[in-house]
Parts: structure tokens; sequence; C-alpha cells
């Protein structure tokens, strides 16, 4: 058993199970075609089930598998075959409700690729090179908008006011400038 | 509801439209050059960079030459105050994971950032600068990355020792000199934190069995914060146990009351992470077995899938062994032979195997 819980990978698909926006922490597909094939499968045994209200699991290739969909858009987190399904479904939960919060609440592939860089940020805030960094969504929503809140102010005084009021300001700014 | 099933009817107009629909790598590389102007433009800069991590997303390859010149350009983007923009620097740099001579030319910019007043600077260099540093230079930031341990802030504390753990793979003897460090910081009042210092004092110490083991009793008396911190403890418990165990009387297992008092816990991946353990112990009794069996038993009619998969998962390993301890939880088990999902059905019918008798199978 690892001595340290690890996240193999974070994904997030489209409904025809193209990226949106991926990360790897394993080596365990060490090239693009690997970590695509990985992808179809997992999105081909996963496509028909229901996960909208709970969160779903399942075994590929030796993994533990856990995701959550939202209109068009798939969530996946997997981890090695003996770790705690429960603290890789904690690490899902935070990951979908940060994407919901930073895209308020419009949960869907246009949104995201409309704040990508939003999506890479909060990738970057819940997992570091595999180890679990945050799995509060609060929080690791709040970090990600934090760029248009006062510097001096402490991360962990933002609200989620705060953070809604960052995703929505760079929503329109997106708007405004296409 | 009604507004899921109106999203789906408009999808087809929109299935064309992305921002990032006919991208092409060169026509990026093209736009990188902002990166130079000397009046930047945040937003642009942003924008363009979002762009470059979209097509390196997509398993898009840069060339040498165009990694370090991307590299180079984003370099100068070090000037502008603005945060948005540094994070995304931040982001393009670890993702270009550039070579040692190309590193020097940032090194100035994050410590700089390390040291910084603003919390997010800090905790953000501190992490690029340990993903891209070696050895050398990792001498040059230690008395940084030591104070930033046990920063106030703990998204800055978390950042280091995060940061340590993958150091120690690479550079274990430095990272060891961080012990009293990392050791003040397990009594941190930041979850997290305590969580990511117990993970790396465990990796310091990992081949000093009595120093692994003096850890142990001394967490498992006192009070440990985050439900993931606590899981970290079951399994160093369980290492200390099996490490143990040729010393001990059956029946008398130290520490095993610590971990049924873990199927007590109000999150419940601890409680599944300390029957787990329990299950696993070696020459486990069907007495100590029993409450963990019980915990398990409960989340088999849970509506969550996860937890009924992960118990399911670990009573069917248990029925390999001991068949006898789990026909308990038979009549659960019957009824997650139709569940939806096919995983925790599968391992259902495979456990009632091994447990069942003629009237499970009649019915």
């Amino acid at each position: 058993m690892e001595s340290c819980p690890s996240v193999k990978n974070i994904l997030l698909l489209d409904s025809e199970g193209d990226r949106v926006a991926v990360k790897y922490y394993s080596d365990d597909w060490p090239t693009n075609n690997a970590k695509e094939a990985f992808e179809k499968s997992i999105f081909t045994k996963t496509q028909k089930t229901n996960a909208r209200t709970e969160a779903e699991i399942a075994m590929l290739e030796n993994n533990v598998v856990v995701y959550k969909f939202a209109q068009d858009l798939h969530f996946f987190v997997t981890g090695g075959d003996d770790e705690n399904e429960l603290i890789l479904s904690t690490v899902l939960q935070g990951f979908f409700d940060a994407v919901s919060l930073l895209l308020r609440g419009n949960v869907d592939k246009k949104e995201a690729l409309e704040n990508l860089d939003l999506i890479f940020l909060c990738l970057d805030e819940i997992i570091d090179g595999g180890i679990i960094l945050e799995t509060d969504a609060n929080v690791i929503a709040g970090k990600v908008a934090s760029d248009s809140v006062d510097s001096g102010a402490p991360l962990s005084e933002q609200t989620i006011s705060q953070a809604l009021a960052t995703a929505r300001e760079h929503f329109t700014r997106s708007l405004l400038s296409d | 509801m009604a507004q899921y099933v109106k999203k789906d009817d408009d999808r087809d107009e929109e299935a064309e439209y992305s921002p990032f629909s006919g991208i092409e790598k060169g026509a990026v590389l093209q736009e990188a050059r902002v990166f130079n102007d000397p009046q930047l433009d945040s937003r642009r800069c942003s924008q363009v960079i979002t762009k470059l991590l979209y097509l390196l997303n997509q398993g898009d390859t840069f060339t040498k030459v165009e990694a370090t010149e991307v590299f180079f350009s984003v370099t100068k983007l070090f000037q502008s105050k603005d945060i948005g923009l540094r994070r995304m620097v931040y982001l393009i740099i670890k993702e270009l994971s550039p070579s040692a001579d190309e590193v020097i030319i940032v090194t100035s910019s994050l410590m700089k950032d390390m040291n910084s007043k603003t919390d997010v600077y800090r905790a953000n260099a501190i992490r690029v600068l340990c993903r891209i540093t070696d050895g050398t230079l990792l001498t040059q930031i230690e008395r940084y990355l030591k104070q930033a341990i046990v920063d106030k802030n703990p998204v800055v504390a978390s950042a280091a020792l995060v940061s340590g753990i993958h150091l120690l793979q690479t550079n274990p003897e430095i990272v060891k000199r961080w012990s009293n460090e990392v050791q003040e910081a397990v009594q941190s009042r930041a979850a997290l934190v305590q969580f990511h210092a117990l993970g790396l004092l465990h990796q310091i110490r990992q081949n000093d069995r009595l120093a692994v083991s003096k850890l142990v009793t001394s967490l498992t008396k006192g009070t440990v914060r985050s439900p993931l911190a606590q899981c970290l403890l079951i399994r160093y418990t369980s290492q200390v146990i099996r490490e143990s165990s040729m010393n001990s009387q059956p029946g008398d297992r130290p520490f095993y009351d610590y971990l049924e008092s873990c199927l007590r816990h109000k999150s419940e991946m601890v409680i599944f992470e300390a029957a787990r353990a329990i299950t696993e112990l070696s020459g486990v009794t069907s007495r100590e077995l029993t409450p963990a069996i019980t915990v398990l038993q409960l989340f088999l009619s849970s509506s969550k899938p996860v937890l009924r998969f992960a118990a399911v998962r670990t009573l069917n390993k248990v029925a390999m062994t001991q068949p006898m301890a789990v026909t308990t939880c038979n009549i659960d088990m019957e009824s997650l032979i139709s569940d939806q999902n096919r995983s925790i059905a599968t391992l259902a019918i495979t456990t009632l195997l091994k447990t069942g008798n003629e009237s499970g199978v009649d019915r």
C-alpha cells in the first residue's frame, strides 16, 4: 500500500470522450497514445452509467476510477487498486464542486472551455504531483479566483461570494473580448 | 430539471462552438511574441498562455527549440504585477519543464516570489521552484523552504511540505535535515498542513522502525485534526503492528484499540480505512474482525455507490480467507446482486459464492 494516498490522474472529458482538461501524475501511461487509450476505455466503460446524482465507481486496468457527470462534462479521478476509494471520491467531489463554483453553476463544456484557465488552475490546486493538496471545494475555488482579491487578505479568509464575484467578472471579460 | 433538458436541445447548435476551434500550434507560437512587448497586456498574455496549455493538454508537443523560445519569452512576464497572469506563468513553466541551464533564468524571479509578502506568490513559487530545481539550487533555497514549512499561512506551509515529499526522492540527505520544522508542522492547527507534515515526517523516518513506532505512539494518544491525516496514521499504525507482530502474544495486539476507536470516527473515509486495516491484520481473530465487519455491513446498504463498492470489495477479500466471518452480511450482499453498478454486483456474487450455503442459492 502507498504510504501516502496518491492520485494517478484527473480527467475532464466531454460527451464524446474527448479531452477538455486532463492531468496525469503517474508513469503508467507514458505516451499520449497510452493516455488517450485509457481515456477512451474509461469513457466507453462508464458512458451508459448514471453518475449524475451520486459519484460512481469502476475498476479499469487494476485501477480504481471514481466518476461523476454533469450535462456534457465527465469528471474522473483514478487511483491505484489498493487506494482508499473514499479518499478518491473526496478528491473527485472537491474537483467537481470547485469547478461548479468557478463556472457559476453552468457546468457544461462551453463554459468550461471559456474558462479553461480556471480549470487548469483548479487542477493545480487540488493535486501536486499525485499528492492531494486540497479537497475543500470552497478553498480550491477561492484560491483559483484569488486574483481579484486584495493581495493582503489571507486566502483562508476569502469567501465563496468573493470567489464567485471573480468568476463572474472573468466570464464577463471573456464575453466582451470575443 | 427542465433547464437541463433545454440545454440538451440547444447543444446541436452549439456543438461546433469552442474558443479553441481551429487552433494551430504555429499560430499560437507566433502569438506568444506578445510576451516580449514593452507594454504588457496581461489579459492577452494570459489568453495566449491558456492556448499554449490547451495545446500541451491535447497532447501536442513542442520541439526543444519551440519550448525554449516560449520559456524565454514567458520569463519576461515576471515584470507584470498582475496576479492572475503570474499564476498562469507558474503553470506554463511547470508544463515546459525547462532544462537545468534554462532554469537559471527564472531562479532569481522565483526566489523573489517565494519571499514575497503575497501568500499566493510564496506558495506557488515554492512549488514551481522545487519542481524544476536541482541539488545545487536546492541548497541555496533550503533556508527559505525550512521557514516556509512553519509559515503561518497554511497554503505556504503545505506547498513546502508537499514539495519536500517530492524532493525526498531525489535529494533525501537535504530534506532529512528539515525534521525539526516538519515535526513542528505536524502540530499545526491547519488540517491539511498536519496531513502533509505527517506524510513527509513518516517518509523521512520510514527506515527507522523505532522512530516510526514513537511517532505512532504519540499521535494515537493525541488528536489528529484532518481525516486525511487520520488515514495516514492508520496506515502507519498497521505498519507498526505488522513489524511488531513477532513479539506480541495472540489477543494482545498493540494499537488494536486505536484502530477500533477509528471505526467510530465521524468521517467515512477514516472509518473505512480503519475497517480495512483491521481486516488486513495478519492472523486477525474473529473477535477482532467483528466490529470492522459490522461497519462494512452498514456501508453495504449505503445510497452511495462508492461506499457500497469499497465495502463489498473489502468483504470479498476477507471471504477468501475467512468466509465464516462474512456470512453475517449475506442478506445485504444478496440485495447487491441486482445493483445497477456491475462491479458491485459482480463482487457481491463472488463473495456469496465463498460464503453462501444452499439456502442462499435458493433465494
